[in-house]
C-alpha cells in the first residue's frame, strides 16, 4: 500500500468519511473530527507511519491537504 | 507522586468529586500512569438507597461506573504535573454482572493502558466478594491538557 492511500484510509477510518471528500475536509467540517478524533487521527498516522509529531505540527494540522505538507518534514512522502 | 495509596483525606487532592459523588474511601495502590486500586464501602446509610430502589436497594449502574472512572482519574492525576486537573468523560463501554447491595465492599480496579497528550484510554473491575460485578472500557481526559493539542479555527 502506498503513503497516500496508507494516509487516506486512516481519515477515511477516523472520520467516517468517504475518499470524494477527503480534498475538502477540515477540522471540526465533520462532527467526528473534533479534539478527541484529532487526536485519535494524530496517534494513527504516528504508528502507522511510526513518526513523532512536534506540538506545533499536530496544532497546525487543520486540514487533510495541510497534513500532506507536514508529514514531509518528517521524510514521509505523501 | 511518590506515595502509594491514599487515604480518603489524601485522596481529595486527587479526585475533584465530593460527597456525596465521590465514590472511591481509599486507594490502595497506585502506580501513576499505570494503575490504581482501591474500594469504596457500600454502608446502608448512602443518600440513593431509600430511592433505589424502596424494598430492594441496591447500587446505581451509574455509579458504580462513575467509581471505577474516578479511580481511573486517580491513576492520571497522580502523575507529575497533573494534581488538581479535572477530568472528563468521553467514552465508556459498560456490563455489569451482579448487583452491589447494601454494606457490601465494592472493590476497585483500573488501569491505564494508554496515556497522550491528555487522553486517557483504560479499563476498570468493579469486584465484590470476589465477583465481577461490573467490568468497563473508559476513555477520559484533562481537557486543560487536551485543548493545547487542538488546530485553532
Amino acid at each position: 500500500m502506498g503513503n497516500l492511500d496508507k494516509y487516506s484510509k486512516i481519515f477515511m477510518k477516523s472520520f467516517s468519511v468517504e475518499k470524494t471528500k477527503l480534498k475538502k475536509l477540515k477540522y471540526q467540517s465533520v462532527p467526528q473530527w473534533d479534539s478527541v478524533g484529532h487526536m485519535s487521527m494524530v496517534g494513527a498516522l504516528e504508528d502507522a507511519f511510526k513518526i513523532t509529531l512536534e506540538m506545533d505540527d499536530i496544532i497546525d494540522f487543520s486540514s487533510f491537504e495541510k497534513g500532506k505538507k507536514i508529514l514531509k518534514k518528517y521524510k514521509i512522502k505523501i | 507522586m511518590k506515595k502509594k495509596s491514599l487515604n480518603s483525606v489524601e485522596l481529595l487532592d486527587y479526585q475533584p468529586n465530593r460527597y456525596p459523588f465521590l465514590m472511591i474511601d481509599y486507594v490502595t495502590k497506585i502506580i501513576p500512569g499505570k494503575k490504581a486500586i482501591g474500594y469504596k464501602n457500600f454502608t446502608n446509610n448512602e443518600w440513593f438507597f431509600p430511592i433505589h430502589f424502596p424494598g430492594h436497594p441496591n447500587v446505581p449502574g451509574a455509579l458504580q461506573l462513575e467509581a471505577l472512572a474516578q479511580m481511573l482519574t486517580v491513576a492520571i492525576t497522580t502523575l507529575p504535573g497533573n494534581k488538581g486537573k479535572v477530568t472528563h468523560a468521553i467514552s465508556h463501554i459498560v456490563k455489569f454482572k451482579r448487583e452491589v447491595l447494601p454494606g457490601e465492599k465494592f472493590d476497585i480496579e483500573t488501569e491505564v493502558l494508554s496515556w497522550k497528550r491528555g487522553i486517557c484510554k483504560g479499563t476498570g473491575k468493579g469486584i465484590v466478594s470476589g465477583q465481577i460485578a461490573c467490568e468497563a472500557e473508559m476513555i477520559i481526559t484533562i481537557p486543560e491538557i487536551l485543548d493545547q493539542y487542538i488546530p485553532k479555527k
